[in-house]
């Protein structure tokens, strides 16, 4: 008899500290969701206005340190973003929680760009090609600007010539490593390479 | 009386409502495809014996709607794949693809029963193939050599070969890009130079790192002349 009764309030005390371990009453939901274009420190979530959540490397995911119960609601706001992005929104941010809901939270980010110009010197011959990568231009003689594609700020970019023109030789400079390559700052203009030729 | 009259007229009318349900014979159900991002022709999608061609749209970029020629009986099984691909376990291996190009379902199943769905519409999305760009860092002793495709699928840090002591040996080290899809040009540039050392990068399909992805580089299973030639700095 007097075993029955320790057991049974061994198995209760057992039950409430198995309870309370599970987050204090806040709930056994994990709010998490998926995180896109992002590269960088500087993205906080709020729920409700509180629980602030930094994202951090690999910047894929974040989850809430306070769980929600079923059928709590729960409104993720987006309250700091990283410096190379111009916004960053949630996507099904705003519901009661279940185990559909929950699952179906995505923050995605733009991340800001900037302009890759190729300034070029002296070319007189026909049939320059210059490229960043896969964004190939072709530079007819006496051409002095090429504008190229956008860059994601902190990004790198790396003009290069893919083929010389009839009778000179080109050579890319500049760029933050000086050979037509970089990281792209943050400044409004962005950068301006040159493609001097001889 | 009346009722005798009633009764053969509800039966007929029984009779006709059944023979609306299908004319006596089985359902039939159309075998419809749909298929994004098609940019070279070659692709024929095969099910049941029968074939559909899929040529690239009029308008790029938009999806390709086709329908097989035969409508196929509620039961049937069908399973639509590329014409001639090995399929074990619904997983389908070459076959007719577009040139340049792989083709995979996408979401909803390319097998099943006909009658298990509403309607048949099965999906597909093609991508064009990237090809592995490599190459060898000759020389390198220095850290932080970061090397880049222009804006093209990130940065590439290559670490120098170290001995037993980890004491850089200038040995050759193996330098893999990331894969450069078919058509793309590329252009490998040094991002970082590494500390005390100056790199130039050569090789590629126009000796100084750059070149395009095309047909002959394909038939190569992509490129691996890249070579990037350290030296101490002056």
């Amino acid at each position: 008899m007097k075993s029955s009764i320790l057991r049974a309030g061994v198995v209760a005390l057992a039950c409430a500290l198995g309870l309370s371990a599970c987050g204090g009453g806040s709930g056994d939901l994990y709010l998490t969701g998926t995180v896109s274009n992002v590269t960088k420190d500087g993205l906080v979530l709020q729920n409700n206005g509180g629980d602030d959540t930094p994202v951090t490397t690999p910047y894929t995911s974040f989850q809430f340190n306070n769980r929600v119960s079923t059928d709590d609601q729960f409104n993720i706001t987006v309250k700091s973003i990283p410096s190379n992005t111009s916004e960053c929104h949630p996507i099904n941010g705003k519901a009661r929680a279940n185990y559909y809901t929950i699952g179906q939270i995505a923050i995605t980010c733009t991340i800001i760009q900037h302009p890759l110009t190729a300034s070029i010197k002296n070319l007189t011959g026909s049939g320059l090609v210059i490229v960043n990568g896969s964004d190939r231009h072709d530079v007819p003689a006496g051409t002095a600007s090429v504008p190229m594609a956008t860059v994601y700020e902190d990004g790198a970019y790396g003009v290069s010539v893919l083929q010389q023109p009839t009778g000179q030789t080109c050579t890319v400079s500049g760029g933050s490593s000086g050979n037509g390559s970089g990281i792209m700052g943050s400044a409004t203009e962005g950068v301006t390479v040159t493609v001097t030729c001889s | 009386m009346k009722f005798s009259l009633a009764r053969p007229a509800l039966a007929l009318a029984i009779t006709l409502t059944l023979a609306s349900c299908g004319g006596g014979g089985k359902a039939t159900f159309p075998i419809n495809v749909t298929v994004s991002n098609v940019q070279y022709p070659g692709l024929v999608l095969s099910t049941n014996g029968q074939d559909v061609t899929i040529n690239p749209p009029a308008t790029a970029g938009q999806d390709v709607v086709a329908v097989f020629p035969n409508t196929i009986e509620y039961g049937q099984e069908y399973e639509v794949v590329p014409k001639g691909a090995t399929v074990v376990n619904h997983v389908a291996t070459g076959g007719a693809l577009p040139k340049h190009q792989q083709c995979s379902p996408n979401s909803f199943p390319f097998y099943g029963t006909a009658g298990q769905l509403a309607k048949i519409d099965i999906r597909y999305t093609c991508a064009i193939i990237a090809y592995p760009l490599t190459g060898t860092v000759k020389g390198l002793t220095g850290t932080g050599l970061v090397l880049a495709n222009g804006s093209t699928t990130g940065t590439i840090p290559v670490n120098p070969a170290l001995d037993a002591n980890n004491a850089p040996t200038g040995a050759d080290v193996p330098l893999v890009m990331n894969n450069v899809p078919y058509a793309s040009t590329y252009g490998v540039t040094v991002l970082t130079q590494p500390t005390g050392q100056t790199c130039a990068v050569t090789g590629g399909a126009n000796g100084s790192g750059g070149g395009t992805m095309d047909d002959a580089a394909e038939a190569a299973g992509g490129v691996n002349s890249l070579v990037v030639t350290c030296v101490k700095s002056s």
